[in-house]
């Protein structure tokens, strides 16, 4: 084609294209191959190191807790907490039963470290469940869920939680729903005068970490939302954001957003424990329930602007900041003019008898941070990072001190967009008095486009972001995590020191064994109980074979004698829903009935040898009427093949000589 | 004026001697075990009357092979060894005060047969355990004797086994004690004082 022929073609190519172009959005950061290069060398960790960091994800309404690598993001583990999870028997055994009292799922939202002076000492996590009202902690030694408190009396919906204190005396715990306190139903449309929230403080105990509950703050309805504890000077105290002080029951949508400024609770629990201790307060639900207006000093309220979400006080414990979800600001507060102007009673009002403390008195400056702005953590060199839902990016900013006239427009240093609409973020250490200032992650609420597509079901999209390279933040990398993280935290890999197997030495459990010859069944025929001690290693279970009678209640307990890491060894009860998973030197105990008469195959379920395949035993339910071929008069001691009888010199001790210690390498 | 080795004999016994009871508690000889999946390796460390290391690890994977578990309670001549060093050591001990040229021969021909015994001893086992395999186990694979000292492959594994301080001290409290018999050998023999004169003359 001539080149006259062919312009009309190119022009109406041009005009299409311009009609057609999507102009890219405001403040895009797109990475060029050096970055790109770099980014690469920043996160990878090469097959044989360890990442730096662990992140540890709320699972949000998957209930349970991830684990994952920083700077790789790689995920490496899921810690089952409020939902069961047979990937590591979790659930299935009676003691985790126990644990999860009948309940299959939590909602958590908040994972908090145990702290000492003010940073992460490494010995448990703490979760709350927003929906089913309880509390969990995970031991850090074995990172394992070993208590869940609750339901907590008096809450519904333990959502601001959990809050841990600089020694972990208590997690404060808050309530987003508000219900009737003290009686069980009361109509809504007493909302505003009959509905109470509550602030509860859980006691930590501090050798073993055993939850209690100390006691609880009546408060307002309101719907208490995200908390802070105080550091250094402001360790004794602890804060919440709320909205809906408009103490609306429908449309929240509206008619809790109508007011300017909701509160920041800010709570003296210091004092809250000294008055409970002095038998201040009435039992309401079987707790001490302390009501602020009767007890001066241990609450007060603040004004913060527009249905604020988060709350964060900076690493030296000096400035609150409480960011608005439905105003573009950052408001920064003063713990020392807060004081002072309670010192000096400097109120403008008050809610149930709770003094309101004057904002001008209070506030420092209000930081024009972006659109959507909820949580703020820190990075110890003066700066905050809040993260910003409706604009989709993080927002750096100066902290206070502030010279005099300062434009706030001039704090915000930078901006990263982040894909997409981010709603908790962490940096490493972020809430301590030490943050590190190396890596931030930011946890978005929306993936979509950004992978592989998987169809309608979307996971969540998590981000690496370098925030030690210079005054702008580098995106480094992306990954995918299940439904749904909230909060995280970011704690260096020297501060936890966890086992790799269970010491022989450490099992208290009265049925474990460590020698296949004291393999035992026995039959309780007066109480058609069945119960057996089985003993499990590569690659056998002894007994290869367990008798009972249709009907019996049978009860095992299973010891993986191994001493050896990875060394796991599962039980899977073939047609009876049973799979339990037994750490090597654990021992687990499953119990069910035998309901129907037949032969039923049991076999591990946990790859653990090159004879995995042959680790396996029947389970013979005898009908009824029959006789028990190996019990004398269906009771007593079941008597069974025992492995081919091991001269001295073969008997296999795992553990003979030193075993290795747990969790060195050798 | 007294000789070299009049004025070495003693000290050179002495520690001889020391050397012989420090033995009781070093370790003999050791075997360690790596693999792809063992990277950081298993290992076993023979004492005198007992052994340490992976020995769990080790003799589960063993049982594949049918091999015999390894465990100290099966060497008899293991839980003697103590015994028999301290023995020894005090011959030397002994022998030290003796001021007679032939005293050391004594600990030395005690030394002598304790390290024949223990070496053919431990010979005769590697290769008991080596051949000695079960013909019932899963994994049948070619009888084998485990070298003394040096490298081997054993299926996945890549063994290597040494001596240790345990064997070398020893060996050297037997040179030292060698080392004395032989001066105390060459030194000619003073009968008479007036002999000694005329040779001199």
């Amino acid at each position: 084609m001539s080149r006259l022929a062919s312009a009309p073609i190119l022009l109406l190519a041009g005009l299409a294209a311009c009609g057609g172009v999507t102009p890219e959005a405001p403040g895009q950061r797109p990475m060029a191959t050096g970055d790109v290069q770099a980014a690469a060398a920043a996160s990878y960790v090469k097959p044989g190191d360890l990442d730096e960091y662990y992140l540890f994800y709320s699972g949000g309404h998957s209930g349970q807790v991830f684990v994952a690598g920083v700077p790789s993001m790689r995920h490496i583990a899921t810690i089952p907490v409020f939902a069961p999870y047979p990937g590591t028997g979790y659930g299935f055994d009676e003691e985790t039963k126990a644990m999860l009292g009948g309940f299959t799922w939590g909602d958590v939202h908040h994972p908090a470290l145990s702290k000492t002076a003010g940073d992460y000492d490494g010995r448990w996590l703490f979760v709350n469940d927003n929906g089913n009202n309880r509390i969990a902690r995970i031991d850090l030694r074995d990172l394992k869920t070993k208590q869940i408190f609750g339901p907590i009396p008096n809450t519904m919906g333990n959502h601001g939680s959990s809050m841990v204190t600089e020694n972990s005396e208590y997690a404060l715990v808050a309530t987003r729903f508000s219900v009737p306190m003290g009686s069980q139903y009361e109509p809504l449309e007493d909302y505003a005068t009959k509905f109470k929230g509550a602030v509860s403080g859980i006691r930590i105990d501090s050798a073993t970490g055993t939850m209690s509950l100390g006691w609880q703050i009546m408060t307002p309805p309101f719907n208490w939302d995200l908390g802070a504890t105080g550091k250094g000077a402001s360790e004794d105290w602890a804060f919440w954001t709320s909205y809906n002080s408009e103490r609306a029951t429908g449309k929240l949508e509206a008619n809790a957003s109508q007011k300017d400024r909701d509160y920041v609770a800010v709570v003296n629990w210091r004092a809250a424990e000294a008055a409970a201790q002095a038998g201040r307060g009435s039992q309401i639900g079987g707790v001490t329930v302390l009501d602020p207006a009767q007890v001066p000093g241990i609450m007060f309220l603040l004004p913060c602007g527009k249905s604020p979400h988060g709350v964060d006080v900076d690493p030296s414990g000096e400035y609150v900041i409480c960011s608005g979800k439905l105003q573009p600001t950052s408001t920064v507060f003063s713990f020392t003019k807060i004081q002072d102007a309670i010192a000096r009673k400097a109120y403008s009002g008050q809610e149930d008898g709770i003094p309101v403390i004057t904002y001008e008195e209070a506030m420092i400056m209000e930081v024009p941070v972006g659109l959507g702005p909820l949580h703020t953590q820190f990075d110890g060199k003066g700066y905050a990072y809040t993260s910003l839902y409706v604009e989709s990016a993080i927002a750096k900013w100066k902290l206070p001190p502030y010279a005099a006239g300062v434009d706030p427009k001039s704090l915000v240093i930078d901006k990263i967009p982040v894909q997409f609409n981010v709603g908790h973020l962490v940096t490493a250490h972020g809430d301590t008095r030490n943050p590190k200032g190396d890596w931030l992650v930011a946890m978005n609420k929306m993936s979509k486009g950004r992978h592989l597509n998987v169809g309608p079901s979307i996971p969540e999209s998590s981000q690496l972001i370098d925030i030690a390279s210079g005054e702008k933040m580098k995106m480094v990398y992306e990954s995918y995590t299940e439904p749904e993280p909230h909060f995280a935290q970011l704690v260096h890999r020297d501060v936890l020191t966890p086992i790799e197997f269970y010491p022989k030495g450490e099992n208290r459990n009265p049925h474990a064994i460590w020698q296949p010859a004291d393999a035992k069944v026995t039959r309780n025929a007066a109480r058609r109980t069945v119960e057996g001690n089985v003993y499990a290693i590569r690659s056998y279970f002894e007994p290869g074979r367990i008798q009972v009678m249709e009907g019996d209640t049978v009860i095992l307990h299973i010891t993986n004698a191994e001493q050896q890491r990875d060394e796991i060894h599962g039980f899977g009860l073939v047609a009876f829903d049973k799979n339990l998973v037994i750490d090597p030197g654990e021992t687990k105990t499953l119990k069910f009935v035998a309901r129907k008469s037949g032969v039923y195959p049991y076999y591990c379920t946990n790859f653990c040898s090159a004879l995995h395949q042959e680790m396996q035993g029947y389970l013979e339910v005898v009908p009824r009427g029959r006789t028990m071929a190996l019990y004398r008069g269906n009771d007593g001691e079941m008597s069974f093949e025992r492995r081919a009888p091991e001269t001295a010199a073969r008997t296999v001790d795992p553990h003979a000589g030193h075993a290795a210690s747990p969790g060195a390498a050798h | 004026m007294k000789t070299l080795i009049q004025r070495w004999r003693t000290p050179l016994l002495l520690v001889a001697a020391a050397l012989m009871a420090l033995a009781i508690v070093l370790p003999l000889w050791g075997m360690t075990l790596v693999s792809t999946q063992y990277p950081e390796g298993l290992r076993m460390v023979v004492y005198p009357g007992r052994i340490t290391g992976d020995l769990g690890e080790i003799n589960a994977l063993n049982r594949y092979i049918g091999m015999t578990p390894i465990s100290a309670d099966f060497f008899v001549e293991l839980r003697l060894l103590p015994i028999a060093f301290g023995a020894v050591a005090a011959l030397i001990l002994g022998s030290a005060f003796v001021k007679r040229r032939w005293a050391p021969l004594l600990p030395l021909l005690a030394m002598t047969t304790v390290a024949a015994y223990g070496l053919l001893s431990m010979r005769g086992r590697l290769y008991q355990f080596g051949h000695d395999l079960d013909p019932a186990a899963p994994i049948t694979i070619d009888p084998f004797t485990p070298p003394m000292m040096g490298l081997n492959q054993i299926a996945q594994f890549a063994s290597y086994t040494y001596f240790s301080w345990g064997t070398l001290l020893p060996l050297v409290a037997g040179l030292l004690i060698a080392l004395v018999l032989w001066a105390g050998w060459s030194e000619p023999r003073i009968a008479h004082p007036h002999r000694a004169l005329a040779l001199a003359a």
